[in-house]
């Protein structure tokens, strides 16, 4: 039972992984959630854990899907090490941002982020012969899981990518589930509750932040090649201010400070968009609505909100049995 | 050589509206220690009500006067109703508020004059180009960098020669000291906010005519303004001007050189300045 308590978040993963297929018709949107769940994950780690907003995310996935689209196109590489490429791709860049920007803090590295945000657009925007420029990169295979020339699974119909994909995403919580109950992780949170006193305890902070940076940009970057394999194109869309503002929209919307919260938070996103945007072409302005109201009244996103709402039910039931429990003995007294 | 020379005319125009646009966040930052990523949408805004009130027959010159005060008015009853109280959160719901707005100001703009762009003409008086020897220039962009540094000097007048502008600089320093002092500080944040926005509005409506306008313009100008700020120095005026004009004639020269890469060549220089000025050329260290 106590490693039950301890595995729930990854025990609510696995049940979410699960009812997405039976609640959903599509797999490709299936799909969708998961990736950008994976890359809200990313930034939850910096802006929830770490007390860093980035609005640099979609730097990220744009080049995980660019190196992962490069890596199946032109070097023909298997599925793993082509999502392999993605990461590190994702990380490095990370590496790069992340050096510049974590020096600063506060409302000036949110400037610096989204400032590298349209740095690396217009970049990819410039070399036109490696990224495709406008159009991305076109007809990226997607090759079937095989290790060591042993082919392992078919990944060719949506469905079959998703059970991959979604394999790979409850081993992905799992472990960055591991890395923020760590000491590291601890000590991630220390320097969002306070950085002056963690860094007066002895604590490198920048070395800390930057080693974050680095795996959010991993977690973005393998979402990004994941991207690319299901669409088929790395567009240029990945990169835009616009990618940057939905990961950060989705990891706030959904709560910060909990993995779980992210999932919840990619999934009303995606789902919510994907269902608006057939009704209404503008639902963006619904978001921002959305968005206002979360900064005014409900700071800990839909994580919170449900948390406390089942608070209350708590409570209520409680009262109701403490009532049960009075009323007879008032009948009594009467 | 006059293609450079020219360049670099021109260069200095746009570099003064990166200023008028770059210095109303600034500004705000300095006060009220925010970041406004709504910033962009008001230059969207202060472009799309110039070309809207062009649209009913208003004369240009008129509307450079009416698009920023409606942009002002607006972001004033912001403040006024819904800004003020979350100031005392943390920076993050402020950055949130902001972008959220954005986003309901870009839609909203879509929504109502479509997706794609459109153009506004210069006034009759600035049609056409000005001749002097073998150097052509348009008169439009020469008047505005005329109107911009008549804009530059009154708001530097403003901020270092009037009583608001001495109890701005005051508020940067510290607001509980200038409210123990009796003076009225929420008046004075709407007041600055109101003013930063119709900054923005205006260095939209001037933008109009030499760029046109479409949706995605506030976004683009929310990233330059941006490195304009972090190239010269965050709650800086003098760092805004420097900001501006660099940033303006290294994008003007580059899109002669290589005009695919002008874009990207300005925030490479921004990451020059932050390793060499980690707080900008005019910025205090933190």
């Amino acid at each position: 039972m106590k490693n039950l308590v301890h595995f729930r978040f990854t025990l609510l993963v696995i049940a979410a992984v699960l009812i997405l297929p039976l609640s959903l018709g599509s797999g490709t949107l299936a799909t969708e959630v998961l990736i950008f769940a994976l890359a809200a994950l990313g930034c939850n780690l910096l802006l929830g854990y770490t007390g860093l907003m980035s609005f640099g995310q979609g730097i990220f996935l744009g080049i995980g899907s660019y190196a992962g689209g490069l890596s199946l196109l032109h070097w023909h590489l298997p599925l793993l090490p082509a999502l392999f490429c993605a990461m590190l791709a994702g990380a490095l860049v990370a590496l790069l941002v992340g050096w510049f920007s974590i020096r600063q803090r506060g409302s000036y590295f949110v400037m610096l982020t989204l400032a590298f945000a349209q740095m690396f657009y217009f970049l990819a925007y410039t070399m036109k012969d490696i990224t495709g420029g406008d159009n991305g990169l076109l007809n990226i295979p997607r090759p079937d899981l095989a290790l060591f020339g042993h082919r392992l699974m078919a990944t060719g119909s949506p469905w079959q990518y998703y059970a991959f994909v979604a394999v790979l995403f409850v081993a992905t919580f799992w472990l960055l589930q591991r890395v923020v109950d760590s000491v590291f992780g601890r000590t991630l949170l220390a320097i969002r509750d306070n950085e002056t006193r963690a860094a007066a305890v002895g604590y490198d902070v920048t070395r800390f932040k930057l080693a974050a940076f680095v795996i959010s940009g991993a977690v973005t970057g393998l979402a990004g090649g994941l991207h690319a394999m299901m669409t088929g194109i790395a567009p240029l869309s990945n990169i835009e201010y616009h990618a940057s503002e939905s990961i950060l929209i989705m990891t706030v919307i959904g709560g910060t400070g909990n993995l779980f919260a992210s999932v919840l938070g990619a999934a009303f996103y995606v789902l919510i968009g994907n269902w608006l945007s057939s009704l209404w072409p503008r639902w963006l302005m619904l978001l921002g609505f959305l968005l206002i109201g979360v900064s005014l009244y409900m700071h800990k996103g839909l994580y919170g909100l449900t948390q406390s709402l089942l608070q209350k039910l708590r409570r209520r039931t409680v009262v109701e049995a403490a009532q049960i429990n009075r009323n007879p003995a008032k009948e009594e007294q009467s | 050589m006059n293609i450079y020379l020219l360049q670099i005319v021109n260069g200095i125009g746009i570099g003064m509206l990166y200023f008028l646009l770059a210095v109303g966040l600034s500004i705000v930052f300095g006060l009220l220690r925010f970041v406004n990523f709504a910033h962009g949408a008001f230059f969207l805004l202060g472009a799309y009500l110039c070309f809207q009130l062009g649209e009913l027959g208003m004369s240009f010159w008129w509307t450079l006067l009416a698009a920023p005060l409606t942009v002002g008015a607006f972001a004033w009853l912001v403040e006024k109703f819904v800004l003020r109280h979350i100031y005392q959160l943390p920076h993050h719901f402020h950055i949130l508020f902001t972008v959220g707005l954005a986003l309901v100001l870009q839609e909203a703009v879509i929504s109502y004059w479509g997706p794609l762009g459109n153009n506004i003409s210069p006034p009759d008086l600035l049609q056409g180009v000005i001749v002097a020897g073998d150097f052509v220039y348009p008169k439009y962009r020469l008047f505005v960098i005329a109107f911009t540094a008549v804009m530059a000097l009154l708001l530097w007048w403003l901020l270092e020669g009037t009583r608001l502008g001495s109890i701005v600089r005051a508020g940067s320093e510290s607001t509980e000291m200038v409210g123990l002092l009796g003076l009225n500080i929420d008046r004075i944040f709407s007041l600055v906010f109101a003013l930063g926005a119709a900054t923005a509005g205006l260095a939209g409506a001037l933008a109009g005519p030499i760029r046109g306008v479409e949706p995605f313009m506030g976004v683009e100008a929310l990233g330059i303004a941006f490195v304009v700020v972090v190239i010269g120095g965050l709650g800086s005026f003098f760092g805004a001007l420097a900001g501006g004009i660099l940033v303006g004639v290294l994008q003007s020269l580059m899109s002669t050189i290589w005009s695919e890469g002008a874009h990207l060549m300005i925030y490479i220089a921004m990451a020059a300045v932050m390793l060499l000025r980690p707080n900008g050329l005019f910025g205090r260290a933190s």
